[in-house]
C-alpha cells in the first residue's frame, strides 16, 4: 500500500499530512517485519537445539543409563531402549514416527526453509526501512521549511 | 430609522439561524465520527482474525507437506488432550485437507467483509470531510457577519 503511494506521487510533492501518514504506516510495517524476523530467529535456534539433541541421542549406545526430566526440576533414572526411532511434532497436534536419519533430515529441512524465509524477509525489511527513512527525512525538511516560512 | 432597525433584525435572525445550523452540523459530524471509529475498530478486529487464520493455514500446509512425504506404513499420532492417539495416515491426510479447505473458505469470507467495511469507511470519511468543509465555510461566513 505504502509503496504504491510512493510510486504514484514523489515524496517531495506530498503534503505534510500525507507524509506523516506514510511515515507512520511504513514504521509500523518495519516493526512488524522486525518482529517476524526475531520470531524466525528463535524458531531456527530451537530447531538447531533439537537437531543437536538428536545427534547426541544417536551417539548413545543401547541400554545407556540416563536421567529424564519429568518437570524442569524432577529427573528420573532410565535406560535408553530405542535410539533409532523418534517422534516428530509437525504442528497442529500431529506427531510422526520417524527413524533417526529421517528425524535429522526433518530438522535440516525446516532450518533451511526458515533460513530462506529469513533471507527473503531481510530483503523486504531493508527496503521498507529505506522507504521509512526517506519519508522521515523529507518530512523533517518540510517541517523545517514550514517553521522558517511562518 | 425604522429601516435600520429592520435590517439589524434580519442580520440577527440570520446569525441565530446559522448558529443553530452549525450546531446541527457539528452534532452530525460527531455521530459520523463515532461511526467511523466503530468501523475502524471492526476492521482492526477483522485483520486480527485474518492474521490468526493465515497463521493456521500456513501451519496446516506445512503439516500436509510433511504427511505427503511419508511412506504408506508410517506411524502417525494425533495429540488429543494429553494423550497421543495413533491415527491412519489416510485419515490424518483427509483431516488436514479438510481443515485447509475450511480455513481457506473462512479467509475468503473475511476478505469480503474487510472489503465491504473499507468501502463503508471511505464513504464515511468523504461525508465527514464534506461536513468539515461546510462547518468551516459557515464559520467563516459568521466571522464576516
Amino acid at each position: 500500500m505504502a509503496s504504491s503511494k510512493g510510486g504514484a506521487i514523489p515524496l517531495e510533492r506530498m503534503s505534510v499530512e500525507q507524509l506523516k501518514a506514510l511515515k507512520e504506516q511504513s514504521d509500523l510495517e518495519v516493526n512488524l517485519l522486525q518482529d517476524s524476523l526475531s520470531n524466525i530467529r528463535t524458531a531456527t535456534t530451537r530447531l538447531e537445539i533439537a537437531s543437536a539433541a538428536l545427534h547426541d541421542l544417536s551417539l548413545r549406545p543401547h541400554g545407556n543409563k540416563m536421567l529424564v526430566p519429568l518437570t524442569a526440576s524432577l529427573y528420573v533414572p532410565a535406560t535408553l531402549h530405542d535410539a533409532h526411532h523418534v517422534l516428530v511434532d509437525v504442528g497442529t497436534g500431529y506427531f510422526i514416527e520417524k527413524t533417526m536419519p529421517e528425524g535429522k533430515d526433518y530438522c535440516e529441512r525446516k532450518i533451511n526453509l526458515l533460513k530462506s524465509n529469513f533471507d527473503q524477509l531481510v530483503e523486504v525489511a531493508s527496503k521498507k526501512k529505506t522507504v521509512a527513512d526517506e519519508t522521515g527525512v523529507v518530512l523533517q525538511a518540510k517541517l523545517k521549511q514550514l517553521a522558517s516560512s511562518s | 430609522m425604522s429601516e435600520d432597525i429592520f435590517s439589524c433584525d434580519l442580520a440577527a435572525t440570520k446569525v441565530t439561524m446559522s448558529s443553530s445550523n452549525l450546531r446541527d452540523l457539528q452534532r452530525e459530524l460527531e455521530s459520523k465520527t463515532n461511526d467511523l471509529s466503530k468501523l475502524q475498530k471492526d476492521i482492526a478486529k477483522n485483520h486480527q482474525v485474518r492474521k490468526k487464520y493465515t497463521v493456521q493455514l500456513g501451519e496446516n500446509e506445512l503439516v500436509l507437506k510433511e504427511l505427503d512425504l511419508l511412506r504408506e506404513d508410517a506411524n502417525v499420532y494425533k495429540l488429543i488432550g494429553p494423550v497421543l492417539v495413533k491415527q491412519d495416515l489416510a485419515e490424518a491426510n483427509a483431516n488436514v485437507r479438510k481443515r485447509i479447505e475450511y480455513i481457506s473458505a473462512e479467509l475468503k469470507r473475511l476478505d469480503g467483509t474487510v472489503q465491504d467495511l473499507e468501502e463503508k469507511q471511505n464513504s464515511k470519511k468523504d461525508t465527514i470531510l464534506k461536513l468539515h468543509q461546510k462547518i468551516q465555510s459557515l464559520q467563516a461566513g459568521k466571522g464576516k457577519a
